[in-house]
């Protein structure tokens, strides 16, 4: 079996993601940068972007994230996002309910969450 | 001695209030369920934040830390944030909010310092009332709710960031009621700024590498930290208000009970000395002949 990290992705509401993969990319606020097993330890803002799990060298799970801090430690990495969304999950039903009376940082979220689908 | 018909109708009416204290209670207990799930859901969250918060404070200089960290060195302004809920019906829930609350207005203006209040939910604020009319600093209701916004919570504690950078205050602190189980509630009074510290959890921060540097993070994580603070106090409080409520309900279900039991003796035996009484009329009229 290939050597995995630990990804746990939270957000305020809930836990929405947390098993093992081979690579994570992370969006960071200074750049996207991947993550693999045994990776230096890293605290690191993030920005809006897509958060990509990788295994057996594709991407498996996508998610929207907006903004939030990433926490690496070589066998493990904790993401904690304000707001994220699960791309694979997503309807876009779902995301107009969102839209009724929303912030002007949801309104840009949820645009950016309809554009990455 | 009350004539029947009015211990029917008193006994009716003491019936009603009972079906809708338990109609209440078991509504407060189904949704303290969901209430309690959401704020354990909340839980790593916020207490992975505090951990990576200590773990970057214990590594940043004190001479550049924000503001927001260590906090002012003149504290002349406190700003309590009072979370109650915006129903009664709760028991001492609210009551203990506001008795804290007026301990803790009366202990800092004793030392000195004067109060803001930002107060949350309908309740502690009517319960305080005049007393707290000119120390009110904002005021907010039905933010509390089976689905709590994190978006507005975030306007909330945008507020008081503000509020802090133009010097309306030095110090802020929140008071809540702590969810303990279905029947205690806690009324904790938290600081949020300065940010309370476990200095003594070792985080192994040392070898950390920090993107960017460690004051420009603590500078994007200190008001993310303010808001997630606030929205699990706020999850933790609607858990305990739900809870109190459950017990209060059940409480006075069951003294409507009693009250109904006791009526309802008073009722047969005035029925029985009725009827006695009209047996002895009818006798003495019947020997009299």
């Amino acid at each position: 079996m290939a050597d995995v990290i630990k990804i746990e992705l939270v957000t305020p509401s809930e836990m929405l993601f947390s098993d093992s993969a081979e690579m994570v990319v992370i969006p960071g606020s200074e750049g996207l940068f991947g993550v693999l097993p045994r990776h230096a330890a890293t605290l690191a803002n993030l920005q809006r972007g897509t958060l990509n799990v990788y295994n057996n060298d594709a991407i498996t799970r996508r998610f929207l994230i907006d903004g939030g801090v990433a926490d690496v430690l070589p066998e493990r990495v904790i993401i904690l996002a304000e707001r994220a969304v699960d791309l694979d999950a997503v309807s876009t039903q779902h995301l107009d309910e969102q839209l009724v009376d929303a912030t002007d940082a949801e309104v840009a979220f949820v645009n950016a969450v309809k554009e990455a689908v | 001695m009350a004539n029947l018909k009015d211990l029917k109708t008193r006994i009716n009416s003491v019936k009603s209030t009972q079906k809708i204290t338990s109609a209440m209670k078991m509504v407060a207990a189904a949704k303290l369920r969901r209430a309690q799930e959401s704020a354990e859901a909340n839980r790593p969250y916020s207490s992975l934040m505090q951990q990576v918060i200590s773990g970057l404070a214990s590594k940043a200089s004190k001479a550049t830390a924000p503001e927001l960290l260590v906090g002012r060195e003149t504290v002349k302004t406190h700003l309590l944030i009072v979370v109650s809920a915006d129903k009664g019906l709760c028991g001492g829930f609210n009551g203990s909010i506001a008795r804290q609350t007026r301990l803790e207005i009366k202990r800092l203006e004793e030392e000195g310092k004067s109060v803001l209040l930002y107060m949350v939910g309908k309740k502690a604020a009517d319960n305080l009332g005049r007393e707290i009319t000119d120390k009110i600093f904002e005021r907010v209701e039905n933010l509390q709710g089976s689905n709590l916004d994190y978006n507005k919570v975030d306007t909330v504690s945008q507020k008081i960031l503000t509020g802090f950078s133009d010097t309306s205050f030095d110090h802020v602190s929140i008071i809540y009621n702590q969810f303990v189980n279905a029947i205690t509630q806690n009324v904790a009074v938290t600081p949020l700024i300065p940010v309370q510290i476990n200095e003594d959890k070792d985080t192994g921060a040392s070898n950390y590498e920090y993107e960017p540097d460690e004051n420009e993070l603590l500078e994007q994580l200190l008001p993310r930290n303010i808001t997630t603070q606030i929205y699990s106090a706020l999850l933790e409080s609607f858990a305990a208000e739900l809870a109190a409520r459950m017990t209060a309900m059940d409480n006075a279900t069951r003294n409507a009970g009693d009250m109904i039991d006791s009526l309802t003796l008073v009722y047969n035996r005035t029925r029985q000395a009725n009827i006695t009484k009209e047996l002895i009329e009818i006798i003495s009229g019947a020997e009299a002949l």
